[in-house]
């Protein structure tokens, strides 16, 4: 059994790795745990020695107004993977179930 | 991995879109065959698609102390190779865009280059490179998927590079500099990401094996060894 649940046990202790090693980094020193797009801009800014504020937009684009509705937009993304995800195993799932098809 | 919008000079978004576009075309073409040719790969096609969805909206810590997300597209490339995962991951990048402000317009063009077409091509290279060989087919899906989320790093990292080469030590300087702050952060995800999808993969190869031969993902003997070893092994420890 354990054999066969190699690969489920393998995703969970690089998991829970992943979860310790978050856990030793935040809780030592000050981590704003900020995006990396945004390191990289900064990055930029620094290279160039022009601020990041400097750097506008070259097509307009629509900003969400708050860290919430950003939120929001990511949940709605995710969801909508965890849907088709969802729909998909179930259909086939339900596929196996049925005798095939004559 | 996103380019903000803005911060890369226009020649360049021109430069990426130029490369860009050739790929999304072939794949749309090659989508569109697909789909007509048997509507049985469109469940399989979901669920690729659906992953590069979750995963590219997870942002997630790491140990440099900044966040990143992982960009999902492996187990496209594995299922129906550059083409078509350059594809979802535009649609991906371009929803991003349009609605986060994560990458902009005239940036989605490099950044479908590093995630959507850069990446997926450095996994399908390692894909076919292990395809027919004794390698196990889940620990195949785990290296085609760490290489593809790295690999997306390291083109960002190399187009910002080119577009701002550092004043002392060029473009090599700036690319350490970039590759520093986005790949390092990115292994340990690349790590899960591969665990998690080479997980998935495990699910499609028990419930439908047929559509993996199908598609030639990869051999019958193959899957079906693959197969074998989940269903028996229960019965080899009794026997031990």
């Amino acid at each position: 059994m354990i054999q066969n649940r190699r690969l489920e046990i393998i995703t969970l202790v690089a998991a829970l790795a992943f979860i310790a090693i978050f856990l030793v980094v935040s809780s030592g020193g000050t981590h704003e745990f900020s995006g990396s797009d945004d390191v990289g801009s900064q990055k930029i800014a620094e290279l160039t020695g022009q601020p990041v504020e400097s750097y506008q937009p070259l097509i307009p684009q629509y900003e969400p107004p708050s860290g919430e509705i950003e939120a929001t937009l990511f949940a709605l993304q995710a969801a909508f993977g965890g849907i088709v995800l969802g729909l998909v195993f179930g259909y086939w799932i339900g596929q196996k179930k049925l005798p095939p098809a004559s | 991995m996103h380019i903000m919008e803005g911060f890369l000079p226009w020649q360049w978004c021109l430069l990426w879109w130029i490369v860009a576009l050739p790929f999304v075309i072939m794949g749309i073409f090659k989508l569109r065959s697909l789909v007509q040719k048997n509507r049985e790969y469109l469940p399989l096609l979901g669920v690729c698609g659906a992953f590069i969805f979750i995963l590219s909206a997870l942002k997630l810590p790491s140990v440099t102390g900044s966040c990143s997300h992982p960009t999902g597209t492996g187990l496209s490339t594995v299922c129906f190779g550059v083409f078509i995962t350059s594809v979802i991951g535009g649609v991906v990048l371009l929803f991003q865009s349009l609605l986060l402000a994560h990458g902009g317009l005239s940036t989605l063009g490099a950044n479908m280059v590093s995630m959507a077409i850069g990446g997926p091509i450095a996994g399908y290279a390692i894909y076919r490179l292990l395809k027919d060989t004794s390698v196990n087919i889940y620990l195949t899906v785990f290296l085609v998927t760490v290489v593809a989320d790295l690999v997306t790093y390291v083109i960002t990292s190399f187009e910002l590079a080119l577009a701002y080469p550092a004043q002392v030590g060029g473009v090599v300087t700036s690319f350490t500099a970039f590759f520093l702050i986005f790949a390092v952060t990115q292994i340990p995800l690349a790590i899960v990401e591969g665990c998690v999808l080479a997980l998935v993969f495990k699910y499609i190869v028990q419930m439908k094996p047929e559509i993996l031969e199908k598609l030639d993902v990869f051999s019958h003997d193959q899957i079906e060894k693959a197969r074998t070893i989940l269903v028996q092994q229960p019965s080899r420890e009794v026997q031990s």
